[in-house]
C-alpha cells in the first residue's frame, strides 16, 4: 500500500507534527497568552512605578518567582493524575524543619541535612500517594487530612520553635546575586522545570504518569502500573515542595514553622495559579511545564508590581483569587472556541 | 411516499485542520422514510450527521428545512427545530440515572422548582418499555452494559419526538434480538411520518430496513440520495469502496502438533467463572463464542491478571503461572488484550495517535534512565499503522478526533507493534466497515500463520466461523462445549446454538 492510501491527499505524510498547524496552535495557546500578558504588565509597571526594573527589584522578583514556580510545579505533578495535593505547604514546611533539625540538633553537615529534608518530602508524598491508591478516595480528601496531620505533628515535635542557627552557606546562597540582578535560586528552579519537561516528554515514567492520569483503565490494560505511577507523582510533588521550602530557608536564613502560614495554606493560591494559568488540565493527562513556569512568574510579578503601587497586601490576595477565577473562565472560553473551530 | 424532501443539504463542506472531511456533500431526506447513510470508516458519515445536528458548523454549503434555508447555532437549536440524533459516541452522564439522562434537555426548564423524580421515572418508563428495556429508570447509567447504554440513548432520542431522527451506528453493540426490536420501532416511526437516517456497516440490516440511500466515499457523494430499489449489495459495496468485496474465507489450518501457549484447567475466578478448560496453541485461532454478558470479557480480564484466578491451573507456555497484574501479563508473559470498549479501555482519546500506538512498547524501547524519544516509538509503530491503513493527518493528531474505525485500527496496531505471543481479541470488528473488517480478518489469519496464538471473542457468528479453528462456547460463566470449525456456516452455527440452548434448557429443566 502506498502512503497515499494512508492519509487524505490534503494532509502531509504521517509526520510527527502538523507543521503549520502547530504554529497556529501556539499562537492560540496558553503559553503565548501568558507571554503577552507578562510583556504587557512589565510595560505597565515599568511606567507606573519607580524602580520596577531596578537590579534590586529584579533580584527579589527572581527569588520570589523561584519559590512560587517550584510550588506550582509541585502541585502540577499531582494534577497530572487528575488529583491535587492540598498538603504541598505542610510537606514543604516539614521538610524544611527536618533539615533545620538535622543541622542544629544532630549537627550534621548541611548537604546531608538538605538531602534529609528532601527525603522527608518524598516520604510524605509517598504516604499521600499510597493512601490515595489504597483507599481509592480522591486525593482531595486524603491530602486535606494529611495536611493537618503533617502540620500538626510538625508543630508538636518542634514545639513551634524555629531553627535559626543555619550555616552561613544558606543565607549566602539566598543573597547571592549573579550579574547584579539574577538570583541563583531561579536557576535551580528553571533546572528543575527543564528536568520535569524532559521527564514528561522524553521518559517512559513521565509518559506513563500522563497516560495513567488521562485514562487509568486504558493505561492499566496497556501494561502500565497505574498505582505505581500515581504514587510516583505524589513522591515527586513532595520532593518539589521540600525544595521550595528549602529555598525559603535560604531566603529567611532560618527554618520557621509558620513560613507557609497556618497548615501551609499560604502556598495553596500560588500552587493552583501556576498550573491553572499555564493550561495544565485539572482533570489530568495533559501538562504544560512551560505554562506553569510562566503562570507562576506572572503571578509573582503582579504581586510585586501591585505592592509597589502601594496596593494593600489583602487587596493583592483578593486580586489573585479573582485572577484564578478569570483564568479558569477564559480558558474555558478559549477551549470551546477551539473546539468550535476544531483546532483542539 | 412524498416527493418533497423535509430536509435537504447542498454542497456541505467541513474542514478540520489537515483534513477536508466533507468536500461538498448533498443529501435529501423524505418524510416517512428510512434513509441509509453508507460509507467506509472515515468517509464522513458522522461528520455529516454532526453538521446536520448543529454540533459542527459547516465550512460551506446550504441546508433547507421544509424548503426554507436554515442553519443550526447549536445542538439545542437543531433539537428545537425537530432534528434529533443518536451519536456514534456515547453521550450519557454515567452517574446520572437513566431517567435523568433521557430527560436531560427538559430537566432544566425551571431552576427553582425541584425536579419531580417520581414523575421523571414514570415518564421515562414508556420509552424504555417501547424498546423492551427492562431496567429501573432510577438506575445510574454507569451500571449498565454497553448495549443497554446504547438503547438508553436511543430511548432518549425517541423521547424528543423529532421529525428528523439520525442514528449513527445505533446497532454496533446490539444483539440481533435487540436490533429487531429497534427496527420494529423505527418502522413504526417511519409509518408515522418521521424521516429517519440510519448508519450501519451491516449491509444486511440496511437492506432489511432502509428504503432510500446515500453513499459517501472520502467526503464526497459516491451516489446521490436515491431509492433503495434496484440497488443490490454488490452495488452498495462497489460504491462504498470503489471495487468489489474481497476478504479471504475460512481455511483449514494444521495446529494439532503445535505447543500450547495458553492453558486453563478447571479454572475458577473471582468474577464467578467455574471449571473453565481452555487451550490455545501456537498459531491457532480459538474462538470464544457466547452472547453479550456471559463472562467472556471477564475471563479475558482474569487471564490478563486484572482480576484474580481463584482455583484451577493457568499455564503459559506450559508452565503454571500466577499473573498478578496486567503489566506482568504483558511484559513478562507476552499476552496482549484488545478491548471491546476502545473508548473506555482501549485508547486514551485525549492523547495523540503516536502516544496511543506506543504504550505497550515504551518500556521495551526505553534507553538509559528510561529515556525515550518520539522518533524511536515512531520507527516501531509506523509500519503497523501503515499496514492497517490508519487514516490520520499526522501522528500528532488527537486519537479522539479520528473516526471510529480508525480508532479501532490504532488499538489493534498497538498490539501488533508489541509483538505478543498470545493476543486476546475482544469484539474486534464492532463499528468497522466491511473493507476494514475483511482486512482485519486477513491480518489475524496472517498473525496466526506467523505463530501468534489468538483467542477471539466475538458475538458475530459469521466472523467467528470465518476465522476460528476451534470454537469454545460460553454461557453463564462456564464453557458449555467446544466445536471444531469446518467453515460450514449452517452446520457450525446450529451446533453452537445447540450448545447454548441445550445447556440452558437442561438447567431450566
Ligand atoms: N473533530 C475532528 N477533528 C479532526 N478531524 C476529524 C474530526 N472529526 C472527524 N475528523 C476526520 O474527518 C474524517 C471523517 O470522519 P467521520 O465523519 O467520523 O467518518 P465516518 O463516520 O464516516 O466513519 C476522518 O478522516 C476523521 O479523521
Ligand atoms: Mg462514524
Amino acid at each position: 500500500m502506498s502512503a497515499q492510501d494512508l492519509v487524505p491527499a490534503s494532509a502531509g505524510p504521517l509526520s510527527p507534527t502538523g507543521g503549520g498547524l502547530s504554529r497556529t496552535r501556539f499562537f492560540l495557546s496558553n503559553e503565548f497568552g501568558l507571554i503577552l500578558l507578562i510583556a504587557a504588565f512589565v510595560a505597565v509597571f515599568a511606567f507606573t512605578t519607580r524602580g520596577f526594573l531596578s537590579p534590586f527589584n529584579l533580584f527579589s522578583l527572581g527569588r520570589n518567582s523561584a519559590v512560587n514556580i517550584m510550588i506550582g510545579l509541585s502541585m502540577m505533578t499531582v494534577i497530572v493524575t487528575g488529583g491535587l495535593n492540598l498538603a504541598v505547604g505542610a510537606i514543604g514546611v516539614c521538610a524544611a524543619m527536618v533539615c533545620g533539625w538535622m543541622i542544629e540538633v544532630l549537627a550534621l553537615p548541611w548537604p546531608l541535612a538538605v538531602l534529609g529534608g528532601l527525603a522527608l518530602g518524598a516520604a510524605l508524598g509517598f504516604v499521600n500517594g499510597w493512601m490515595v491508591v489504597r483507599t481509592g478516595l480522591h486525593s482531595f480528601i486524603i491530602t486535606l487530612a494529611t495536611m493537618s496531620i503533617f502540620f500538626g505533628a510538625m508543630i508538636f515535635l518542634t514545639r513551634a520553635e524555629s531553627f535559626r542557627a543555619m550555616p552561613e552557606v544558606f543565607s549566602a546562597f539566598g543573597k547571592m546575586k549573579l550579574a547584579t540582578y539574577l538570583s541563583p535560586l531561579l536557576l535551580v528552579t528553571l533546572a528543575c522545570a527543564l528536568l520535569l519537561a524532559w521527564l514528561y516528554r522524553f521518559t517512559v515514567t513521565g509518559r506513563e504518569m500522563l497516560a495513567a492520569g488521562a485514562n487509568p483503565a486504558a493505561a492499566e490494560l496497556s501494561g502500565i502500573n497505574v498505582n505505581r505511577a500515581v504514587i510516583l507523582c505524589h513522591v515527586l510533588s513532595g520532593v518539589l515542595a521540600g525544595l521550595a521550602a528549602l529555598m525559603l530557608v535560604t531566603r529567611n536564613g532560618a527554618a520557621i514553622p509558620s513560613m507557609a502560614g497556618q497548615l501551609g495554606q499560604d502556598w495553596l493560591l500560588p500552587a493552583f495559579l501556576g498550573p491553572v494559568l499555564g493550561g495544565t488540565l485539572l482533570k489530568g493527562g495533559k501538562v504544560s511545564v512551560l505554562g506553569t513556569v510562566l503562570g507562576a512568574f506572572l503571578v509573582t510579578m503582579l504581586t510585586s508590581g501591585l505592592l509597589m503601587l502601594q496596593v494593600g497586601a489583602f487587596w493583592v490576595q483578593t486580586f489573585l483569587g479573582l485572577m484564578l477565577l478569570v483564568a479558569v473562565l477564559l480558558d474555558k472560553a478559549r477551549r470551546s472556541y477551539l473546539a468550535r473551530r476544531n483546532l483542539a | 411516499m412524498t416527493a418533497t424532501p423535509i430536509f435537504r443539504a447542498e454542497g456541505i463542506q467541513k474542514a478540520f485542520p489537515g483534513v477536508l472531511a466533507l468536500k461538498g456533500v448533498d443529501i435529501s431526506l423524505h418524510p416517512g422514510s428510512i434513509h441509509a447513510l453508507l460509507g467506509e470508516n472515515g468517509a464522513g458519515k458522522s461528520t455529516l450527521i454532526k453538521v446536520i445536528t448543529g454540533v459542527h458548523a459547516p465550512t460551506a454549503g446550504k441546508m433547507y428545512l421544509d424548503g426554507a434555508e436554515t442553519g443550526f447555532a447549536s445542538p439545542r437549536d437543531a433539537i428545537a427545530k425537530g432534528i434529533g440524533v443518536v451519536h456514534q459516541e456515547r453521550n450519557l452522564f454515567p452517574r446520572f440515572s437513566v431517567a435523568e439522562n433521557i430527560f436531560l434537555e427538559q430537566l432544566a426548564d425551571s431552576w427553582v422548582r425541584p425536579v419531580d423524580y417520581a414523575r421523571l421515572n414514570r415518564e421515562a418508563r414508556p420509552w424504555l418499555e417501547s424498546l423492551e428495556l427492562d431496567i429501573d429508570p432510577a438506575t445510574p447509567v454507569s451500571e449498565l452494559s454497553v448495549a443497554r447504554m446504547q438503547l438508553v440513548e436511543i430511548a432518549k432520542a425517541l423521547s424528543l419526538k423529532s421529525r428528523v431522527l439520525l442514528l449513527d451506528e445505533p446497532t454496533a453493540s446490539l444483539t440481533s434480538s435487540e436490533t429487531d426490536r429497534l427496527f420494529t420501532i423505527l418502522r413504526r416511526l417511519r409509518d408515522d411520518g418521521t424521516s429517519l437516517v440510519f448508519v450501519s456497516h451491516k449491509l444486511e440490516e440496511v437492506q432489511e430496513i432502509c428504503d432510500r440511500v446515500t453513499v459517501l466515499r472520502d467526503g464526497e457523494n459516491a451516489c446521490d440520495s436515491r431509492p433503495m430499489q434496484g440497488v443490490d449489495r454488490n452495488d452498495l459495496v462497489q460504491m462504498m469502496i470503489g471495487r468489489a468485496e474481497s476478504g479471504g474465507a475460512w481455511r483449514h489450518r494444521d495446529t494439532e502438533a503445535q505447543p500450547e501457549v495458553l492453558g486453563l484447567t478447571g479454572v475458577a475466578t473471582a468474577l464467578g467463572h467455574r471449571d473453565i478448560d481452555l487451550t490455545v496453541r501456537k498459531g491457532e485461532i480459538v474462538g470464544l463464542y457466547g452472547l453479550i454478558g456471559v463472562g467472556r470479557t471477564e475471563l479475558a480480564k482474569c487471564i490478563m491478571g486484572q482480576f484474580a484466578v481463584t482455583g484451577g491451573e493457568l499455564r503459559v507456555d506450559g508452565s503454571a503461572v500466577r499473573i498478578g497484574s496486567v503489566a506482568e501479563a504483558i511484559h513478562r508473559h507476552g499476552i496482549g488484550y484488545i478491548s471491546e470498549d476502545r473508548k473506555g479501555e482501549g485508547l486514551i482519546l485525549q492523547h495523540t495517535v503516536l502516544e496511543n500506538a506506543g504504550v505497550p512498547i515504551w518500556r521495551k524501547l526505553a534507553r538509559a534512565f528510561g529515556s525515550l524519544s518520539d522518533r524511536r516509538v515512531e520507527g516501531v509503530v509506523t509500519p503497523f499503522l501503515r499496514k492497517l491503513e490508519v487514516k490520520t493527518p499526522s501522528l500528532a493528531q488527537t486519537a479522539g478526533n479520528l473516526s471510529g474505525g480508525n480508532q479501532q485500527k490504532i488499538s489493534v496496531a498497538k498490539w501488533l507493534a508489541a509483538g505478543v505471543s498470545l493476543l486476546i481479541v475482544d469484539e474486534p470488528s464492532v463499528g468497522i466497515d466491511i473493507k476494514t473488517k475483511a482486512y482485519l480478518h486477513d491480518l489475524l489469519r496472517e498473525l496466526a500463520d506467523n505463530g501468534t496464538a489468538i483467542l477471539l471473542i466475538s458475538s458475530d457468528m459469521p466472523e467467528m466461523i470465518a476465522l476460528a479453528d476451534r470454537i469454545a462456547v460460553m454461557d453463564g460463566y462456564r464453557i458449555r462445549g467446544e466445536v471444531a470449525n469446518t467453515g460450514v456456516y449452517r452446520d457450525i452455527s446450529r451446533r453452537i446454538m445447540d450448545l447454548i440452548h441445550g445447556e440452558s434448557a437442561a438447567r431450566a429443566g
